[in-house]
């Protein structure tokens, strides 16, 4: 079967997740929200996840259209709360979070604060929601983008809200990745079979490497069963705005 | 988490609060944010946020008493630094009880009733948000909020709970 772009960009969130990592989705997340459930159910390793609701290792029984929706905290054992899990992240103890962005360049600095000048702005964006505290002290860090656009993979940023260590970016088409170090760049590691490499140049507004780049692996069972499992009837994917 | 810092530092009752990151970010200069080095010896420039003080913080709370003691279920989000912050404490919450309920399990007990100025029972009152554990998120009503036409926002505010004058 193939690859939609709702379910390109979950399950490629989702295989950022290493086995024994304390993981963490927050506001407007439903795509990571999603992947941190469906790794649950398809990898054969154990990790830990918190969200932003508060909950730790959650059972929905129903999974929310929103990521912090307080439904997402069902089942969990304990309450970890804002400043739980905002100090954990300070002090080095989330191993992969998940934060958004407008816009985001070739370093994986990203802006969530304005498009046009800050003082002037075209577009006042909702603003970071902690993340210039937790993209430089999270050891990982993983975005993604729902489209795939110059607009959006950006040469320069218009505003420059977070910058530190950004590992991976996911969108319908690829999945960037470079290592949480200054000066690092974002290299193409895995492309959608759907498309090329040539494509994803064109639709890429900063330059990258592409030389190792390789197919996506065809989703698993276990991680088609577990999507199937948690878009019962098209909730999400029918929702999803590429 | 800046915005937290800040909360602290006036809960704490000191004029700045350091916090971690913020390296690389705009919003440094936009806000004016300054850094200290670390006077014992580690040589790490840390950021600090000036104090934060909001004129009044309004929660909403599962259950109140009449003396204003006020207990929330589940997450409390961000509702502890904000009442200590703050300079005014206002509190709507879903059901009056009497407080011998609250002595059951004081742990429950957010914030404290010496700290409240007012409070008011409103049923629904987080509408068309959540209050756990009584009702989820209204997402019609959040879709039909967030339409882009006139007459919007005067059809919210006579679909909110608190407009129905027979509850």
């Amino acid at each position: 079967m193939d690859w939609t772009p709702f379910s390109f960009i979950v399950v490629n969130l989702a295989r950022q997740i290493r086995a024994g990592e304390i993981t963490f989705s927050g506001v407007n997340s439903t795509l990571p929200m999603l992947a941190c459930l469906l790794a649950k159910r398809a990898f054969d390793f154990p990790f830990t996840y918190i969200n932003v609701a508060g909950g730790v290792e959650p059972q929905p029984v129903e999974v929310p259209l929103s990521s912090s929706d307080p439904a997402i905290v069902h089942g969990s054992p304990a309450i970890f709360a804002n400043q739980d899990f905002y100090d954990l992240c300070a002090r080095g103890g989330l191993d992969l979070v998940y934060l958004g962005c407008a816009q985001i360049d070739a370093e994986g600095r990203t802006n969530v604060s304005a498009i046009g000048s800050w003082e002037n702005p075209k577009v006042r964006l909702p603003g970071g929601g902690g993340a210039a505290v937790m993209l430089p002290t999270a050891k990982r860090v993983v975005t993604w983008r729902t489209d795939h656009t110059p607009r959006a993979l950006v040469d320069k940023l218009d505003f420059v809200t977070a910058s530190g260590n950004m590992t991976a970016l996911v969108t319908p088409l690829a999945v960037f990745l470079r290592d949480p170090r200054a000066g690092s760049r974002f290299r193409l590691e895995v492309f959608n079979p759907q498309t090329t490499v040539e494509d994803i140049v064109t639709r890429t507004g900063f330059r990258f490497e592409y030389g190792a780049a390789k197919p996506a692996l065809p989703m698993t069972d276990g991680e088609r069963q577990a999507l199937e499992l948690l878009d019962t009837g098209g909730r999400f994917s029918a929702a999803f705005k590429g | 988490m800046t915005l937290v810092a800040g909360l602290r530092a006036a809960s704490y009752g000191i004029p700045f609060q350091p916090v971690a990151g913020v390296h690389g970010s705009e919003l440094a200069r936009i806000n004016g944010w300054q850094t200290l080095r670390d006077p014992y010896g580690s040589d790490n420039e840390v950021y600090v946020i000036p104090a934060l003080s909001p004129d009044i913080a309004v929660i909403h709370a599962a259950e109140i008493d009449d003396e204003g003691n006020a207990r929330v279920y589940g997450s409390p989000f961000w509702d502890h630094p904000l009442t200590r912050a703050a300079k005014r404490v206002l509190v709507t919450a879903e059901k009056l009880v009497p407080t011998d309920r609250l002595r059951e399990q004081p742990e429950l007990t957010l914030v404290p009733g010496f700290m409240v100025e007012a409070a008011a029972i409103v049923p629904r009152g987080a509408w068309p948000g959540s209050m756990h554990p009584y009702y989820d998120i209204d997402y019609p009503a959040v879709e039909r909020y967030m339409e882009d036409r006139d007459g919007v926002l005067e059809q919210h505010l006579a679909d909110a709970p608190e407009a129905d004058s027979s509850r």
